[in-house]
């Protein structure tokens, strides 16, 4: 009796299961999600050095000019080209997207560490929209404008025993930040940090970071610096 | 083992009633139960607040259950307004009001009855009211926390009347959304109600969490049976043409979502056949609900006071159509911009052809101006290939080709198009993604009549006018502006999105219509309780 109670049980909910999930076939998976638009990605001439900030594809996600995300990606950012690049599985072709249809992207570098872009319009020297990498994230945002230049170096003979004279070669730019004050360039060492800052605040700042042990070396202690720096309300002058 | 069996009955009343849809909290009413055809009909929808539905569906069905209108209205804050215009053709006779959510039509509506006069007719061919029986009324639980204050039991035409609704603060932290003010004529012969009209005869569509969704089905012509792996188009043509597409799957279903239109869009959606011999006929689901079964309805004589009473809104009506007095403005909707550029990207060259010397045809016209397009017609069969500068050689395949927008692909269309057809032509000289469509150069033609009449109609191609979300309708007082033209409104306060406040104030004036008038508060409580409160007056 017991047997037949659950079995009558089983019957009835596979019945309600079999109406609801057959009905029809599902829906196309992102149907309704905004497309991402661009073009095909022509291949830059080879030369020494890398124009691409990560040479790998990594996993990301896009942030449209509407707000909408789209993840699960594999993006790839050029730094030569400052261009986002991502992967189409079905069409397996590698497509830059269009940079006025982004708000920014992000991606997760083998080691764990999310790097995030943001679409800006930078109004200095070569105006136009721009991705920076946001280093920190605050009332003032501490950016760095990933950029690979060509230049021309002593001539060399590449892999194919063709001989050039020009190579991939970074040339990283910093700011800071504010919607309101606009950009203002920085040099990733302690006199450049100090700078930013008026006399009286100078003082205290140093102290602060022999206090906490900081010495800027390179970009991640500057990050550090700034960090503390801004978190103790010192203001910035622009 | 009554024990288990009686656990085991349990179960099964509790999986069916988890089935079923949570009724509590739908509420829809409208501004009044009579109207003559011609006239706007206002309402007010309380959603159910368990649905994550955006769009609620408002309709009108006649007593043979044939849909006559309908709107599709935004829900924000689990209620929308909106308002139906009701045509001048419609016969006198009892009409059904519906609102309903599209994931859950097929299971539960809401109707309201709702009496139409012809204007022109009359009641000269119907003789008996066909009220509904035997269907359970929306109750509504009428408040006394609510308070209408100085409001006189009776008014001349044509005065001031200010009013103040108290609310005690024990409701007002109850209170779900806003409030609906609402102060017109009644009809004490025709007291209409709303009714919870559940069956489980339609079909449930998709819930429409963000927006429209326009569904339907390809088939294949030759065999019937649902095309599968067929690329549908929906295109939505504008300054910036919007557009959208969809791989059928085995069942030759589509969907498209129509996120941020708002009032009447033209809309092409299309199809084209795998192979070139292949005959595709697109047919679209309707955007409204079945009408269904409707309930049963018992037969009246009509009272001799109703006669009278819609002889006279009849000729209310027709004065204030002489005299322009049912128009009202329509909110303007901050629409977000979706598509900056155009989907198949930003041209390469733009040429308008009308700077240059008259050309004939298209091929004059890519052969003089169009450098980059290579255009053959031999044999009467036209090609078209378009450079990709990247590599510096001709795409292989035809690029994507448009008019005005649209997409096409018999070139036969634009041959003869000559410098008078052509507002400008776009051309993409490289190779554009879109989703996981791939363009291999574009050619966009934009026409100077812009009207479509190209576009050769199919059953692979279906032109329509879609009315999306409707705009909110601004019902602020008339104002008459003439003093010698009398003024003749039967609703003279609507308010469908009052702030719960402790005390709202109201003000307006009567109008020249001598009746009985009621002001109604009406609200939702946070656990669904629909609630209201009211206060007869007359204008003499």
């Amino acid at each position: 009796m017991n047997i037949r109670i659950i079995l009558l049980i089983i019957l009835f909910h596979a019945a309600g299961f079999a109406t609801t999930v057959f009905a029809q076939e599902p829906l196309n998976p992102n149907w309704d999600a905004e497309k991402i638009k661009g073009t095909r990605y022509i291949p830059y001439p080879i030369y020494e050095g890398v124009p691409f900030l990560n040479d790998s594809w990594l996993p990301g996600k896009i942030e449209f000019a509407s707000g909408e995300i789209a993840d699960s990606l594999y993006l790839r950012y050029s730094s030569f080209k400052d261009e986002i690049l991502y992967y189409n599985k079905a069409l397996t072709t590698q497509i830059v997207i269009d940079k006025a249809s982004l708000n920014g992207f992000s991606f997760t570098e083998k080691d764990g560490i999310n790097r995030v872009f943001r679409r800006l319009y930078f109004d200095g020297f070569m105006k136009g929209e721009r991705y920076f990498e946001v280093l920190s994230d605050g009332e003032t945002d501490l950016l760095a404008y990933r950029k690979v230049n060509l230049i021309t170096v002593s001539p060399y003979k590449d892999q194919q025993n063709i001989l050039k004279n020009l190579s991939y070669s970074q040339n990283y730019l910093y700011y800071f930040y504010s919607p309101e004050k606009g950009y203002s360039s920085v040099r990733m060492n302690l006199g450049a940090l100090l700078s930013k800052f008026d006399k009286v605040s100078q003082k205290t700042i140093k102290k602060l970071l022999r206090k906490n042990r900081i010495k800027i070396t390179d970009e991640f202690s500057f990050i550090y610096a700034w960090k503390l720096v801004e978190k103790e309300g010192f203001a910035l002058i622009f | 083992m009554k024990k288990k069996i009686i656990i085991s009955l349990f179960l099964i009343v509790v999986a069916m009633t988890g089935n079923t849809q949570e009724k509590s909290g739908f509420g829809f009413y409208t501004d009044r139960d009579v109207y003559v055809s011609g006239e706007t009909l206002f309402a007010k929808i309380f959603t159910p607040e368990d649905n994550p539905a955006r769009i609620v569906y408002l309709d009108l069905v006649n007593h043979y259950g044939v849909r006559v209108t309908g709107v599709s209205l935004e829900i924000k804050s689990n209620q929308a307004n909106g308002f139906i215009q009701l045509p001048d053709s419609l016969g006198s006779g009892n009409y059904m009001a519906r609102a309903y959510l599209k994931n859950t039509s097929g299971k539960l509506k809401i109707l309201r009855e709702v009496w139409i006069s012809n204007r022109f007719d009359g009641l000269e061919k119907t003789s008996q009211l066909r009220r509904v029986t035997g269907l359970e009324k929306n109750q509504d639980k009428i408040t006394e926390q609510i308070e209408i204050e100085y409001l006189e039991t009776t008014y001349q035409t044509n005065s001031n009347i200010g009013a103040v609704i108290k609310i005690e603060e024990t409701l007002l932290n109850e209170i779900d959304g806003n409030l609906l003010v609402s102060l017109a004529q009644t009809e004490p012969s025709f007291d209409a109600a709303s009714f919870i009209w559940s069956s489980d005869q339609g079909k449930d569509g998709i819930t429409e969490n963000k927006g429209i969704i326009l569904s339907g089905t390809v088939n294949d012509r030759k065999t019937l049976e649902p095309a599968a792996g067929i690329t549908v188009y929906l295109t939505i043509p504008d300054s910036v043409p919007g557009f959208q597409y969809y791989q059928t799957r085995k069942d030759g279903r589509f969907y498209f979502l129509l996120e941020d239109y708002f009032g009447a869009v033209q809309a092409v959606v299309q199809c084209f056949g795998i192979t070139p011999t292949q005959r595709l006929k697109i047919t679209l689901d309707g955007l409204f609900a079945d009408a269904g079964t409707l309930p049963e309805f018992s037969q009246q004589p009509i009272p001799e006071e109703f006669k009278h009473n819609i002889s006279r809104n009849i000729d209310v009506l027709t004065f204030r159509k002489i005299f322009s007095q049912d128009k009202f403005k329509l909110e303007q909707v901050a629409i977000k911009q979706k598509e900056i550029s155009p989907y198949y990207g930003n041209p390469t060259r733009t040429v308008d052809p009308q700077l240059f010397i008259d050309l004939p045809d298209f091929t004059e016209i890519s052969r003089e101006l169009l450098p980059g397009v290579k255009w053959r017609n031999y044999n009467n069969e036209p090609t078209l290939q378009v450079i990709n500068n990247n590599m510096h050689n001709y795409f292989a395949e035809n690029p994507l080709i448009l008019i005005d927008g649209i997409p096409i692909r018999d070139l036969n269309v634009i041959k003869d198009m000559g410098t008078a057809d052509i507002d400008r032509v776009e051309i993409c000289q490289y190779e554009r993604y879109y989703g996981d469509l791939r363009f291999p150069g574009v050619v966009a033609i934009y026409t100077t009549k812009t009207d479509y009449s190209l576009l050769p109609t199919s059953d692979q191609l279906i032109r329509m006018d879609l009315e999306t979300i409707q705009l909110k309708a601004i019902t602020s007082e008339n104002v008459i502006s003439e003093s010698n033209i009398p003024d003749l409104r039967q609703l003279i306060y609507w308010n469908p999105l009052a702030e719960p406040k402790s005390t709202i104030f109201i003000k307006c004036n009567t109008s020249a219509i001598a009746g009985q008038f009621k002001l109604i508060v009406r609200g939702r409580l946070k656990n669904g309780t629909l609630i209201f409160a009211e206060k007869q007056f007359e204008v003499k």
